[in-house]
């Protein structure tokens, strides 16, 4: 029953959705036809079966309106099918009994300035209306079936209006699905759900969202590395995404052009992805602010092979440390540096500090005199978005439980073995790099006006300037805080609103409204240093500069509930709530996946 | 796997349309022998009862036999078009165009025997002869009949509904074995109860298996059957294994009414006993298979499923607080001794209410595929929570003990409205939602094909436990109190 039925093909959704304007005319000249014929259909059988409410309720001409009025409604609500006659035998017969207890149990004595009959004697006196009710029902149901069966039979079936099917008329291609690539695309399928002449492309160089805030656990084998990562393609449902390279952006013809497979040669390999709006959401990369032996010698931080990488090698050292007799020798494999002392790098430093004393135990040949574990940092202090005092804080947590610092130190070079700071050298076979980053090279290519960094500058609207249907976010992009006219930060808070106004001012440019501009306040920012500490530091909403600051066990807590909480899909906070756990009941695991000798 | 069923489908689709040759004979044939059969046990003239049969046995045949694709889907559309004749004939119908139908409700009480022996002796063989006959003609569209997983599934649920259900019941003050004579021995009477619990258990498995989905239609699926199975047990077939006269009256059967209360919700149980054990078989033997991987995981339906529920169900409690104010159910929520409707018992009310509606999400979904259906599902669903709350929870929460008996159930009657509507507007507000949700799916073609797996399809004989259980689960205490 239901002409308020659900669709059950895609096809079938271009019905509900926006049409041409000759389809949909056309689309409602075939509604009202149906509503009327369908109204015809149950007037008729609303009389014809109204005989048994005659006989039953005495009330003459009333039971003849109410049952045609019941029965006009009956037949809209139900769609007609081909001699269905025992379906709407038995579906109006049930209808009767609740029709029996609103109506003749309770409507009518209301009508009638009565309280509602609904005593078991009242009932009771009402049996003959019951009965009455549901033989009109049935009577009601098979007549309806016979009415249709007769208007198909001269009119022709009934079926739903036929419209072209909806062609895609702008196409919006995303270039990166991280944060704010993502976002973008969840953002414009959202505001985009009925529109289906709006084509959404997402383009990027691996198949998932990669969680960074809790990368670092991947590298201290706290969490598995396909927990933190949400697939793009179970998570956009409308968008069509594209796993790939992009080669170059051709302006001119608006194309995207991605780079071919290694497996296949050849131009025609190459793939073009048109465009009527770019967005440009392509990331960032780690900076060796030149130094090409680090690039080579040092192990990123970027992505989840990364931590990946840095998890094994953390192993590595101490499978060969174990095995080996000369201590100094030794001693390097178990010298684990981090460069940098951003949030990046005192995460990795702590988690990495966590796990190496972790594994101590199952290498009983080595001994945490071995172990060291440094952090390398240009300035005074590290985490220099925190407060001194949180930052200060941090320092000795970490200093307590292991970790040296070596502040106000540069890294000039490293080599196989070791690593020159500037005030001296540490023999190391690890160096892991957290200390610059630099936004996509691909951007060199693009002939827009770029900030120091590389960044592509863009206007308030988040647009690039002079370039109508170019856009910006996220850490590719230099952008202005249009109430403070500071730059927004790199990060991933900022990228998602980014992410949002920007999807609200590209549908506002397709449907030629007035684009708004970008404002947001930092929330605040959480950094985990070792095991259950964190720090954390909130902005208090209307008080500027005011903020509240936690440090130790319950920011650690704060930070996992946020981020379990930011984690997109439900599947991954489960598999992650199911990693921590399985942490606090047996150790980390040391096995080793992927060889990085 | 997309192409396997459309092969299926078309195979259905032909074999659907297939003429009846074969049906209209034989529905006459089983109808009159139950016909006979039926005057044999109310003592009436042979040729009438035969007459009677063998019309309703050729009507069955010529219009539901299309219905009957299996003895499972044949017995709810024999037991529902045999309630539906004694409505006609018997049950007061015809004296309501004839006669005064001030003397209807006595005219109905005085022929209860008739409809007990319409259920059993036309309903019961025609339906399922039909549905025997219909398994063999039309292979079925979504869902393979599997034997094992019927018997073992049916089997499990029945044990373990008469489990929970001897445990509670031999705490009270109702008969483990009612109709049945008194035994002397006690661990007979376990023993007996624990096999028939067990065969209506099998039973329900086999010959439900193919139609019931989820645990809201295996609710309403039990509620009906157990509706059947008070009809065949107790009042029938208990007596004669007892060697005692058939007693079919209305009196007789007011005197069972604890245990008609009992067999719903027995049948309650063991639908959700049933679509539990079902489940966890799909889950490890079926859905585990990744060939069979679906595009959707089960954990996201179910967590919108609840929040759906939850406030569909705060709607429809909202829309039912009037009539649970008047009827002076509201009141009692708060306390046994409450009279006044005070926030305490509104606040309970509505906490009540959209727990309920996620039980509504969680059991009810994938079953409606037009606003109609969903109505139909909520009024039965409201039925169902009439029997389990104000008639069994309830009073057992508040007092420890239940009354089923059916003076309790005349003064529930008018509560029963606020049930109907309750789960009536609790249906369509989660259709809307579910309505809204499935149009943004839709944009991928995988996920249409996967909808109209995963509805229930268009044969199915629920139309058929809609009139039969919606009807004699509010009729019977009229009737019988």
């Amino acid at each position: 029953m239901g002409t308020f039925s659900r669709p059950l093909n895609h096809t079938d959704v271009g019905i509900l959705g926006p049409r041409s304007n000759s389809a949909r005319k056309y689309s409602r000249g075939k509604s009202i036809n149906l509503v009327f014929r369908q109204c015809s259909v149950g007037i008729l059988s609303g009389a014809v079966a109204s005989i048994a409410l005659t006989a039953s309720l005495r009330y003459g001409l009333w039971s003849l309106l109410l049952g045609i009025s019941i029965g006009v409604a009956y037949s809209i609500t139900a769609p007609p099918g081909r001699r269905a006659y025992a379906d709407n035998l038995m579906a109006a017969g049930a209808l009767g009994i609740p029709l029996w207890g609103l109506i003749s149990v309770v409507a009518i004595p209301l009508l009638s300035r009565q309280m509602p009959e609904w005593s078991a004697e009242q009932m009771r006196q009402h049996f003959p209306a019951l009965v009455g009710w549901v033989v009109y029902g049935a009577l009601l149901g098979i007549i309806k079936q016979g009415m249709d069966d007769i208007a198909e039979h001269f009119f022709g079936a009934h079926s739903p209006p036929e419209t072209p099917a909806v062609s895609i008329k702008k196409r919006i291609v995303i270039l990166g699905g991280g944060f704010a690539g993502m976002r973008t695309a969840e953002c414009l399928e959202r505001k985009l759900r009925g529109d289906f002449s709006t084509g959404i492309t997402l383009v990027n160089e691996t198949n998932a969202l990669l969680f960074t805030p809790m990368l670092a656990e991947v590298a201290g084998s706290s969490l598995e590395p396909s927990h933190i990562s949400t697939p793009l393609r179970t998570t956009l449902r409308r968008t069509e995404f594209i796993r790939g390279v992009v080669a170059e952006v051709d302006l001119g013809r608006r194309l995207v052009i991605l780079r071919g497979d290694e497996a296949t040669s050849g131009a025609s390999a190459r793939r073009h992805v048109p465009y009527d709006h770019l967005v440009f959401a392509l990331g960032s990369t780690s900076n060796y602010l030149g130094m090409t032996n680090l690039e080579k010698f040092a192990f990123n931080f970027k992505t989840l092979l990364d931590a990946i990488r840095i998890r094994n090698r953390v192993i590595e050292m101490f499978e060969r440390a174990d095995r080996e007799s000369d201590p100094n020798l030794r001693s390097a494999l178990l010298t684990f540096v981090i460069a940098g002392g951003g949030f990046a790098g005192v995460e990795v430093a702590g988690a990495l500090n966590d796990f190496a004393h972790g594994i101590l135990a199952d290498y009983p040949n080595l001994s945490s005199h071995d172990l060291n574990i440094i952090l390398v940092h240009s300035r005074e202090r590290i985490l220099p978005e925190l407060s001194e005092s949180l930052a200060t804080f941090a320092q000795e947590k970490m200093q307590s439980r292991g970790v040296s610092f070596r502040l106000s130190t540069r890294i000039l070079d490293a080599h196989h073995g070791a690593v020159l700071l500037s005030d001296g050298k540490i023999q190391t076979h690890t160096l892991v790099w957290t200390a610059g980053s630099t936004p996509s090279p691909f951007l060199k290519s693009l002939p827009f006006e770029k900030d120091r960094r590389g960044a592509l500058l863009v206007d308030g609207s988040l647009a690039v300037p002079g370039h109508p249907g170019l856009w910006a976010i996220g850490d590719c992009a230099a952008i202005i805080d249009a109430a403070t006219g500071q730059p927004c930060p790199p990060t991933a808070q900022f990228a998602l609103r980014e992410a949002e106004v920007l999807a609200d001012n590209i549908l506002a440019q397709i449907r030629g409204r007035p684009s708004r501009t970008f404002h947001f306040n930092s929330l605040g920012a959480l950094c985990v240093v070792g095991h259950q500490t964190a720090c954390a530091e909130l902005n208090v909403p209307f008080a500027r500069r005011k903020t509240l600051r936690f440090s130790g066990l319950f920011a650690w807590l704060l930070w996992r509930g946020i981020y379990l909480a930011k984690l997109p899909g439900l599947e991954r906070k489960i598999r992650v709530l199911m990693d921590w756990t399985i942490e606090l009941f047996f150790p980390r695991d040391i096995v080793q996946t992927i060889d990085v000798s | 796997m997309a192409e396997m069923e459309s092969a299926t489908n078309v195979q259905f689709e032909s074999a659907f349309r297939r003429p009846l040759r074969i049906e209209p004979f034989l529905g006459s044939a089983l109808g009159t022998l139950g016909g006979l059969l039926l005057s044999a046990a109310l003592r009436n003239e042979l040729l009438s009862g035969a007459l009677v049969g063998m019309a309703f046995g050729l009507a069955f045949g010529l219009f539901f036999a299309r219905r009957a694709i299996g003895p499972g889907a044949g017995l709810i559309c024999g037991l529902g078009s045999s309630f539906f004749l004694w409505l006609l004939l018997p049950g007061g119908f015809l004296t309501l165009c004839i006669r005064n139908p001030g003397l209807m409700l006595q005219h109905a009480q005085a022929h209860f025997s008739e409809l007990v022996g319409y259920v059993l002796c036309l309903g019961m063989p025609v339906g399922l002869g039909l549905g025997l006959r219909g398994s063999l003609r039309t292979p079925r569209r979504n869902r393979e009949f599997a034997w094992g997983r019927a018997i073992v599934a049916g089997g499990f649920a029945g044990t373990l509904g008469g489990f929970v259900f001897g445990r509670w019941i031999s705490s009270g003050a109702y008969p483990l074995l009612a109709g049945f004579r008194e035994l002397d021995s006690h661990s007979l009477t376990i023993f007996i109860h624990f096999a028939v619990a067990l065969l209506i258990g099998v039973v329900f498995g086999i010959l439900f298996h193919q139609d019931v989905r989820g645990y809201g239609p295996c609710m309403g699926w039990g509620l009906g059957f157990g509706i059947f199975w008070w009809f065949f047990g107790p009042l029938t077939v208990f007596p004669l294994l007892s060697k005692m006269p058939l007693d079919w009256s209305s009196e007789h059967g007011s005197a069972l009414f604890g245990s008609l209360v009992g067999h719903i919700l027995y049948g309650l149980i063991l639908g959700v006993a049933y679509a539990t054990v079902d489940k966890v078989w799909v889950r490890l033997f079926i859905q585990s298979d990744p060939l069979n991987r679906e595009i959707e995981g089960p954990g996201v339906h179910i967590l919108r499923s609840l929040g759906w529920g939850a406030t569909a169900g705060l709607i429809g409690g909202l829309t039912s607080m009037p009539v649970m104010i008047a009827t002076g159910v509201l009141p009692k929520v708060a306390g046994p001794d409450s009279n006044v409707v005070g926030l305490r018992a509104v606040l309970i009310h509505l906490c009540v209410s959209a727990t309920i509606g996620m039980t509504y999400g969680l059991l009810f979904r994938n079953e409606s595929a037009a606003s109609g259906d969903a109505i139909a599902w909520g009024w039965l669903f409201g039925l169902i929570w009439w029997y389990l709350g104000p008639m069994t929870l309830l009073p057992l929460s508040l007092t420890g003990a239940s009354d089923w008996t059916a003076k309790a159930a005349s003064g529930l009657l008018p509560s029963l409205l606020g049930h109907l509507i309750y789960g009536a507007v609790t249906a369509l507000t989660f259709f809307m939602f579910d309505y809204r949700y499935t149009r943004s799916l839709l944009l991928d073609p995988r996920f249409s094909a996967r909808e109209l797996r995963r509805l229930r399809p268009k044969e199915s004989p629920a139309p058929a436990l809609w009139l039969f259980a919606l009807s004699l689960g509010v009729i019977l205490p009229i009737l019988l109190g």
